[in-house]
């Protein structure tokens, strides 16, 4: 076998099935494919849920076997099995689950663990920890138990643990997927420094986007294969096919792609591929057409779907929930009590779509456990329906009305099959058998699953799980649903899929109160917005109040909606543009129809 | 709030923090046994003076040590309880067929006082002066003669280590779903028998596919930092004994013989009954 110059990881025609080995139906993760991973580049995996990135992941430092052809890992073989613990060194691996990578009881023992396993001599383990913790920005909480660690500081544990090991190459396993929007950008932050230090080699499996822009090279995975590969560039140049994947192409990628369609005007995709190159490119292009359009009669509106404003039977004049100065102290064992709420007054109206936004820890969760009296208030008072909450009595009823839903609200399946879970609720409110039934039926069409009705919630894929565990809350038939993040973890194409349901849901008359760190989420489909920042309310109105101000966002540790971030770099150009853009299509239909002097008045909505 | 303290050590720099694992190891087994030994009730105030000694050396609040006691509150209710009960002797009070004793009245007390001093001996050496690590460490140090008869000891210390290690994941896990079941309706306080063990159902399923994943993914990364078990593995913490682990120990070991030579040296329990009532 001849190994080209500088291959860190190498895969020649790899195939592997699960179950093949326990005489099961075998599962094809991983079918007939071939890659070069170069030293010292950034490569991305990239692909919906399901698709077998993982598996390939696994496949590069002989966590997996092929069935079929080789792995090279830098000239070794991995079903070598002499070579299988010189690999492992040299490739680390950090995986999805913080809380599941890490073996130490504290963060200096987890870090030396690997350094152990190397047999080193103590002097050198201890360097070596420090070393990491140091590089990983942890070293101040080297005593810590890692339970007392943010999902972010688990992830830069579980980096600086494989750096002990002193690797060639990082494989990022979708290392960021569990994370929110600030501790994923400071991970990624991280590990580029990191490959610049150490001239690393990092593979990184991720569906978010942007991360996979800051590659050298991507290669798109789909049912175990590699549908196409190529520099980010040529990758997003072909939109309709990422789309098709169940990706997303990046916003001011999308923006530009649009702005090209209608103005013709071309560009080199190595120009746009950063946030800058597509503004310059976007400014170019609308100078051009401006002269262009004047010299025409009538100028259209570029060709794709506006987001419309779904339709609402909202009556917005009732309050289904109200909290009064409610203010909520978490006990701890050691140290002072941690305030997470605090003198908070809010009110959810009938039918609304309510995004609460904020950083981890600025008390959401909290929040929402007092709306269904899961958290008996402390100070102040919660009326849900009518109901005061700190009746005690009255919160049995509530429940049946207020339907929540956690974070990766899979994990509390389990029943048999998808319609005992799904009948779980209806169950408890002792219903009769055919009430039950049809409550079963009619959540499971409300999202889509009457077709897996009677398969084991376990062997299904998240999407799907993720759906079984909303219909499971649906089919009690709450006049309000309590979301928390739940889209997280999905890849693109399910997001938006999950939303479009949540969104007919609300369209049928259900309140809804989702909670999210991603603000660009919320302002496209909440009807209001509400901003907790360390227990306090920062701010509460529309999408459109709510992101008008950067240094708002800032002061609450949000991101600016990337379309809104993208439009507001043209505002000296076009003092009439219309920056509250929510999507990418909306975004460029507001640019063109500003661009044209006389359009200006027309809009962008019609 | 949800913040058990099991398996949580109170971080702090006393001498009982300091002290070497393996010997707050020993000290508590004996100590356990001293006290569960005691007939004597000038002992047993030798034992109250030790453990307000050694309450106060820790510097750790008192409500932490009360609350480790918490738990136990029933069973020592219980055992004085049974004690008052069913010891014959001279009568006190007689309320219809039930007769308090004097003796009862002792025994019970004495048994009430045994328990508390024994979990309070027992938090204070290992729980909560003493890593769980530590613990694990001191245990693998311990159990290593057992090597000879072909018991896997780095294996059991890794696994008291790693299951230590998961114990608060796994507390925050079942109240989450706990809650999530809740919030479906499930009610885990009222109802029949039947109805409560239905209810754990919803609550032990999800929490054992959810830690057999753990355990899963788990052995992953294990393998991944290049686990192969104990050959070729450095130790990290190989500590020595020091003048005050064995200063230490040798109080443990002389209050340790002063139980069992009470016995034989000292007036009799009857005696000491006699002489203070």
């Amino acid at each position: 076998m001849i190994q080209p110059v500088g291959a860190m990881i190498r895969f020649d025609n790899v195939s592997f099935s699960y179950g093949a080995m326990q005489g099961q139906r075998p599962v094809h993760a991983v079918q007939n494919s071939s890659l070069s991973i170069k030293k010292g580049t950034h490569v991305a995996l990239v692909g919906r849920n399901g698709s077998g990135k993982s598996t390939i992941a696994r496949l590069m430092n002989g966590l997996l076997l092929p069935d079929e052809g080789l792995v090279i890992v830098d000239g070794k073989r991995t079903v070598d099995e002499d070579s299988l613990y010189a690999i492992r060194k040299q490739c680390g691996m950090v995986f999805q689950n913080p809380d599941n990578q890490i073996i130490g009881t504290t963060v200096r023992d987890d870090v030396a663990f690997g350094p152990c396993n190397l047999g080193l001599p103590v002097d050198e383990v201890l360097r070596r920890v420090d070393e990491a913790l140091d590089e990983a920005g942890l070293l101040a909480l080297k005593d810590r138990a890692p339970h007392e660690l943010s999902g972010g500081q688990k992830q830069k544990l579980a980096i600086a643990s494989v750096l002990a090991m002193q690797p060639d190459c990082i494989i990022l396993d979708e290392a960021t997927a569990m994370l929110d929007p600030s501790s994923r950008h400071e991970i990624m932050t991280l590990m580029l420094e990191l490959k610049k230090t150490h001239e690393l080699t990092i593979v990184q499996i991720t569906h978010h986007m942007e991360e996979a822009l800051l590659a050298d090279y991507i290669y798109v995975i789909s049912d175990g294969g590699i549908a196409f590969e190529g520099q980010p560039s040529q990758v997003f140049e072909q939109s309709d096919r990422i789309r098709r994947e169940g990706l997303s192409v990046p916003m001011h990628l999308d923006i530009a792609h649009l702005i090209r369609e209608h103005t013709g005007v071309p560009f080199n995709p190595q120009e746009i591929i950063t946030f800058e190159g597509a503004v310059n490119y976007v400014r170019h292009a609308l100078g051009y057409y401006r002269e262009l359009a004047t010299s025409e009669d009538t100028v259209t509106a570029p060709t794709c779907v506006p987001s419309e404003p779904f339709a609402h039977e909202a009556d917005q004049q009732t309050d289904v929930i109200e909290v009064h100065n409610l203010s909520y102290t978490y006990g701890t064992e050691i140290g002072a009590p941690v305030a997470a709420l605090d003198d908070v007054s809010l009110a959810v109206r009938d039918g609304e779509v309510l995004g609460i936004v904020g950083h981890t820890g600025s008390g959401k969760s909290t929040l929402i456990q007092h709306f269904n009296g899961l958290i008996p208030s402390e100070e102040g008072t919660v009326i849900v329906l009518g109901q005061d909450l700190s009746r005690r009595k009255v919160i049995r009823g509530i429940r049946r009305h207020v339907g929540l839903l956690f974070q990766y609200p899979e994990d509390q399946l389990f029943e048999e099959t998808v319609a005992l879970d799904i009948a779980f609720a209806p169950k408890q409110q002792k219903r009769s058998p055919q009430e039950v039934e049809r409550a079963v039926l009619r959540a499971a069409e409300r999202v889509g699953i009457t077709s897996i009705l009677d398969r084991s919630p376990f062997e299904l894929s998240g999407g799907q799980r993720r759906r079984v565990a909303i219909a499971g809350v649906l089919s009690a038939e709450p006049d309000i649903l309590i979301l928390d993040e739940p889209a997280a973890g999905l890849d693109p194409g399910g997001r938006d899929a999950l939303f479009a349901d949540l969104m007919t849901l609300a369209g049928e008359g259900a309140t809804l109160v989702i909670v999210s760190h991603d603000m660009e989420l919320m302002a496209r489909y909440a009807d209001r917005v509400l901003v907790l920042k360390e227990g306090q309310i920062a701010g509460v109105g529309t999408p459109e109040e709510i992101t008008s101000s950067p240094e708002f966002l800032e002061q609450v540790y949000l991101d600016v909606p990337a379309p809104k971030r993208f439009l507001d770099q043209f505002k000296d150009d076009y003092p009439n543009l219309n920056t509250f853009s929510f999507n990418a299509c909306d975004a460029a239909r507001a640019l063109i129809a500003v661009s044209v002097p006389e359009n200006t008045a027309g809009g962008s909505h019609e | 709030m949800n913040k058990s303290l099991l398996g949580r050590s109170i971080p702090g720099d006393s001498l009982l923090h300091r002290l070497d694992a393996r010997v707050k190891f020993i000290a508590a087994i004996l100590l356990m046994v001293a006290i569960l030994s005691t007939r004597d009730v000038r002992v047993m105030a030798v034992f109250v003076v030790w453990t307000i000694a050694l309450m106060v050396i820790s510097r750790i609040k008192l409500t932490i040590i009360l609350r480790s006691i918490r738990p136990l509150v029933f069973i020592i209710l219980f055992a004085f309880l049974l004690h008052v009960l069913t010891v014959d002797g001279r009568t006190i009070v007689q309320i219809g067929p039930v007769a308090i004793t004097e003796e009862g009245l002792f025994s019970g007390s004495m048994t009430a006082l045994r328990l508390i001093l024994m979990v309070v001996n027992t938090s204070l050496f290992l729980t909560l002066t003493t890593t769980p690590l530590a613990i694990a460490d001191a245990l693998e140090s311990l159990l290593a003669p057992l090597r000879y008869i072909r018991f896997p000891v780095h294996e059991f210390a890794m696994m008291m280590s790693i299951a230590l290690r998961f114990v608060p994941t796994l507390i925050d896990e079942s109240v989450k779903i706990m809650k999530a079941q809740s919030s479906r309706g499930a009610d885990y306080d009222t109802g029949g028998p039947l109805r409560r063990m239905r209810g754990l159902v919803s609550i032990l399923v999800p929490l054992f596919i959810s830690s057999f994943r753990r355990a899963d993914d788990l052995a992953v990364a294990m393998d991944a930092r290049c686990y192969q078990g104990e050959v070729g593995r450095t130790r990290l913490y190989t500590s020595q004994l020091v003048m005050r682990d064995v200063l230490f120990l040798a109080v443990v070991v002389s209050l340790f013989v002063l139980v069992f030579v009470s016995r034989t040296l000292l007036p009799t329990v009857s005696g000491i009954m006699s002489m203070v009532f």
